[in-house]
């Protein structure tokens, strides 16, 4: 079964040897033909032919522009710049929140669990409340140190940080989960050898993160790359990217050839870096092999000056996550004068902004459109990717490859542009579909909701697949069972918490999706990212402010409901096992990794 | 089996207006551009549900409009978008019209439109009380004008006295106490910001120049965006004023008196000498749409004196409408009576936009 030393075309045939893999197959390549390629091909060879010759304008302008270089340049230096730093912290707050006992664990995860709420504009705005030039953390230091410049929070440093400790989400749930899945009777042995914490640590847990940390890894890239509001917030001149761009850009019909590339080159970008990745990644074990392996405990720092140092920077962490939350709870109460001036007073926090919002004659009806198609994107993206994701991680051939990369097109173009393509191609009848239109339908929303979740639900679940030990899969397979069978009793209960994590992140991002919505919404039944565009857009008053900051503290309460129930009763009942003392594997299946064929690790 | 024959036909009359389309290209554009323009029948409105796109929903407009409709017997569904998103939007559906009815995109906009043969002509039962010339200027008029709203350059009176003050943007970069006092855009994606670069750039029209503008005038633009200082995103001008990081900035003229409330401050606008240049919010059929009668007919009720009157009763606008007029409010009549509008060629502003701010984005902005 393994494909390490096995050629291409004998991997194909025993692929296309079960009737499942035949009939997912199938699917996958219409879905890909139709939904990905036809569409996406349609709006670019609009846009760079646009009278059916190609003409090298869009490169000419852009690379002569000194100010998209310079963006562009930005974008990349932060795409680089994060990737590490997402990673320093991430795997920081998972390893005080799960690996080391620290006092008060459970109320540090909650305080970096917020960035799984919310995210965007009001993000930044939080942060600069706190560190801006009227900040509160500002004049407190402006106290202390009087010759201090005020607007130190700005630029390239302020921007990396913001988006640092806002995009550990995904570490948050992802790392936390392969963290769960390490052996720590391999621990325990080392320490008995004579390990240090650190030793064990580099060079046991941390290899065994490794496909978990190469996935998270490409999607900060991603963010970096793809960086809007921080920047546009905190940037100030000399630090603004790319994004802004592109979309005032796609925005113009005659300068939509110059968004395209510029995306393009964005899209190249993370397929190379995806690329890069996949080459690490492959090669490796990355599931526990021992006999009898074990759930994590705990582990003691024993030096106690790094035990008080982690300790204090855990928690001066927590303040810096924390911080923000509040004081966007506390000012969507306030007016939007005080919010953008950034004075408060305690007598101007009114209930008036929640009414305001809640009271309008279109009501609850946009949360409950937004949920529905959120909830069923989300179901169906993760759904139908489960057992491709699998058979791209055990089938490595050309022709897996091909599948994996093109399901990563809807990382290349900006939203707007995909969404685009769908007009483009389905505004008449299109034998693709069996002759229906789909414009002007509620189904062409729900189309483009799903594969715009694609490439990220796809690296998170074979991430996950690839640290389930395939000794499992083979002795069933000796035993007899067949290909689905192993999928849905083995494999499946082994990657569930990490396919309901993907869930309800994708479910949470859409929630207030407006630039795939407002081409694509059914007029009848418009999402809440519409409504919340109309309240908040800025040339709309004062209000718009505020409105924004109750949409995103209505969207925490949503979303935070979401992750509890995905999230928190998993975890309780982790724990519960945990207590019970049966070998806490999480939800993982004990018995069966137990089971296990004993083999010495290796790690690439 | 009727709605059967119905699709038929349908079919049969799409197939042969695409075939004369295709058979002439070109002649097609100007055909339909010399078409008849199409009358609303008469009769009461039938209550079929019209799809309404317009980008002036906001601040309760959508709201106020769909509950004013139904009074007077029409169910309209309003879907929002900005400005340039409404236009992408109509002309992507072109092929399979969602929209019956677009509103309050300014004429840059709605030409945009035209050209893709989104918008089909006609001629509303109130156009002999609007001013031609604020709507289409072609021939066969495709939109025609609702309200009016001037771009200006607004000051806070406690920096600068009336005298002391600009008295046009190009003060802004030439005169040194207000360099750095100014605030510039960080992006063109607005119809205001749009409207700013037009009034400045058509003083300098130029058949040799880049674009159609002379070198002169494409240093204004330089100076403006190398001595203001940059908007921040989601910060509001006028909050920006109040804190003093800036003295002035572009606006509509319908926004201010809300702002100074809101923020306490006080602001004036420069009346420069060539005038300042309006943006007129119109309205459309959308071509291709099956309930056109019933289109034609909410066009006839929302552009008619009394509707644009309540409007702008209502959102302290300015109407198009001369009949409307009386019943606005009095201070934004006396405003617009006394406001000089910048004479602007729209034809050569509209034919070079795209690429003016394509060239401003990629070359002057920092």
């Amino acid at each position: 079964m393994s494909t390490a030393g096995g050629s291409n075309g004998a991997s194909i045939r025993s692929m296309l040897r079960s009737p499942a893999v035949l009939i997912v197959g199938v699917v996958l390549t219409w879905f890909i033909a139709a939904f990905l390629v036809w569409p996406n091909a349609n709006v670019l060879i609009q846009t760079f032919f646009p009278d059916g010759s190609f003409s090298g304008r869009a490169a000419e302008k852009l690379f002569s522009s000194q100010r998209a270089m310079k963006s562009l340049g930005n974008s990349f230096l932060l795409a680089v710049a994060l990737s590490i730093t997402v990673n320093v912290v991430g795997i920081f707050i998972v390893l005080v929140t799960q690996y080391f006992r620290i006092r008060g664990s459970k109320v540090l995860f909650l305080g970096y669990a917020t960035t799984f709420i919310y995210g965007g504009i009001v993000l930044a705005a939080g942060y600069k409340f706190i560190y801006g030039d009227k900040g509160i953390v500002t004049g407190f230091l402006v106290g202390l140190f009087p010759g201090m410049d005020p607007g130190w929070f700005s630029g390239f440093f302020a921007v990396l940080a913001v988006m640092t400790f806002a995009t550990t989400t995904n570490h948050m749930l992802f790392v936390t989960n392969a963290l769960k899945g390490v052996d720590y009777q391999t621990i325990e042995a080392a320490r008995n050898m004579g390990a240090s914490t650190w030793t064990i640590l580099r060079r046991i847990v941390l290899p065994m993160l490794k496909p978990t940390l190469f996935a998270v890894t490409v999607l900060s890239f991603l963010t970096g790359l793809g960086a809007l509001s921080a920047p546009q917030v905190l940037g100030g001149r000399e630090f603004q990217t790319i994004t802004p761009m592109i979309l005032t850009f796609s925005n113009s019909p005659t300068s939509r050839d110059l968004a395209a590339l510029l995306a393009v080159i964005l899209g190249v970008a993370t397929i190379l870096m995806l690329a890069v990745m996949t080459r690490l990644e492959k090669g490796g074990t990355y599931f526990s092999v021992s006999k009898v392996s074990s759930g994590l405990q705990k582990q003691q720092i024993r030096n106690p000056v790094a035990n008080a140092l982690v300790h204090a920077a855990a928690y001066l962490l927590f303040a810096v996550y924390t911080l923000p939350v509040v004081l966007i709870v506390v000012f969507s109460f306030a007016d939007g004068a005080a919010i953008q001036t950034g004075q408060l007073l305690p007598a101007s926090l009114t209930f008036d902004n929640y009414i305001r919002v809640l009271t309008q004659p279109s009501g609850l009806r946009p949360f409950i459109i937004s949920i529905v198609y959120s909830a069923l994107a989300a179901l169906i993206a993760v759904g139908g990717l489960l057992f491709v994701a699998r058979l791209l991680q055990k089938y490595r051939n050309w022709v897996t490859s091909v599948v994996e990369y093109l399901l990563h097109i809807p990382w290349i173009l900006p939203s707007a542009l995909l969404a685009l393509g769908l007009i483009l191609s389905y505004d008449h009848p299109n034998p693709l579909v069996g002759g229906a239109v789909l414009t002007g339908t509620t189904v062409i929303l729900l189309i483009a909701f799903v594969t715009v979740k694609i490439p990220f639900t796809l690296r998170m679940l074979k991430a996950s697949f690839t640290s389930v030990n395939s000794s499992l899969e083979e002795a069933a397979n000796i035993m007899g069972a067949k290909t689905l069978y192993v999928f849905r009793r083995i494999l499946l209960p082994i990657v569930l918490p990490a396919a309901a994590a993907i869930t309800a992140l994708n479910f949470n991002s859409m929630l207030d999706d407006y630039d795939t919505a407002i081409f694509l919404a059914h007029p009848l039944y418009q999402p809440l990212g519409l409504v919340i565009k109309a309240n908040t857009d800025g040339a709309d008053g004062v209000d718009g402010v505020s409105n924004t900051f109750v949409y995103t503290v209505l969207l925490m309460v949503i979303t935070g409901v979401t992750m509890y129930l995905v999230y928190g009763r998993a975890g309780r009942k982790a724990a519960r096992a945990g207590r019970a003392g049966t070998g806490d594997k999480g939800s993982t299946t004990p018995a069966l990794i137990e089971a296990a064929p004993a083999e010495s690790v290796r790690v690439p | 089996m009727r709605r059967l024959k119905t699709m038929v036909a349908g079919a049969v009359a799409v197939a042969l207006l695409s075939g004369c389309g295709a058979g002439a290209a070109a002649p097609a554009a100007s055909e339909a551009a010399t078409g008849p323009a199409a009358v609303a029948p008469s009769g009461p409105p039938s209550g079929e549900t019209l799809i309404v796109y317009t980008n002036s929903n906001g601040e309760g407009r959508g709201e106020w409009l769909t509950a004013k409709a139904a009074e007077a017997g029409f169910k309209i569904e309003i879907v929002g978008a900005g400005g340039a998103d409404a236009t992408n939007k109509l002309i992507a559906e072109k092929n399979n019209p969602i929209a019956d009815v677009a509103f309050g995109l300014n004429n840059m906009y709605f030409e945009q439109v035209k050209a893709a043969g989104a918008i089909a002509p006609f001629t509303p039962a109130w156009s002999a009380e609007v001013d031609a010339a604020k709507g289409d200027p072609s021939e066969s008029k495709a939109y025609w004008p609702l309200v009016q709203q001037a771009i200006l350059l607004g000051y806070n009176t406690e920096k600068f006295s009336a005298d002391e003050a600009p008295k046009d943007w190009t003060d802004l970069w030439t005169q040194d106490k207000f360099k750095s006092r100014y605030e510039r855009v960080t992006g063109l994606g607005t119809a205001t910001a749009q409207l700013v670069f037009a009034s400045i750039l058509t003083r300098y029209k130029d058949e040799t120049g880049d674009l159609g503008v002379s070198d002169e005038g494409w240093k204004q633009v330089e100076a403006y965006f190398k001595n203001g200082t940059p908007a921040v995103a989601k910060t509001d001008l006028f909050a920006r004023i109040a804190a003093g990081d800036t003295d002035m900035g572009q606006m509509p003229s319908s926004i201010i008196l809300e702002r100074e409330k809101s923020f306490s401050v006080d602001v004036a606008t420069v009346m420069p000498s060539v005038g300042v240049p309006l943006a007129i919010e119109q309205v459309a059929l959308v071509k291709g749409t099956d309930k056109q009668d019933e289109a034609l007919k909410f066009i006839d009720w929302f552009g008619s004196a009394k509707t644009q009157g309540e409007w702008s009763q209502q959102f302290n606008s300015m109407p198009v409408n001369k009949a409307a007029v009386a019943t606005a409010k009095p201070e934004v009549v006396e405003f617009f009576n006394t406001l000089k509008q910048q004479d602007i060629d729209w034809t050569f502003v509209q034919e070079n936009m795209g690429a003016w701010v394509e060239k401003i984005e990629l070359e002057y902005m920092s």
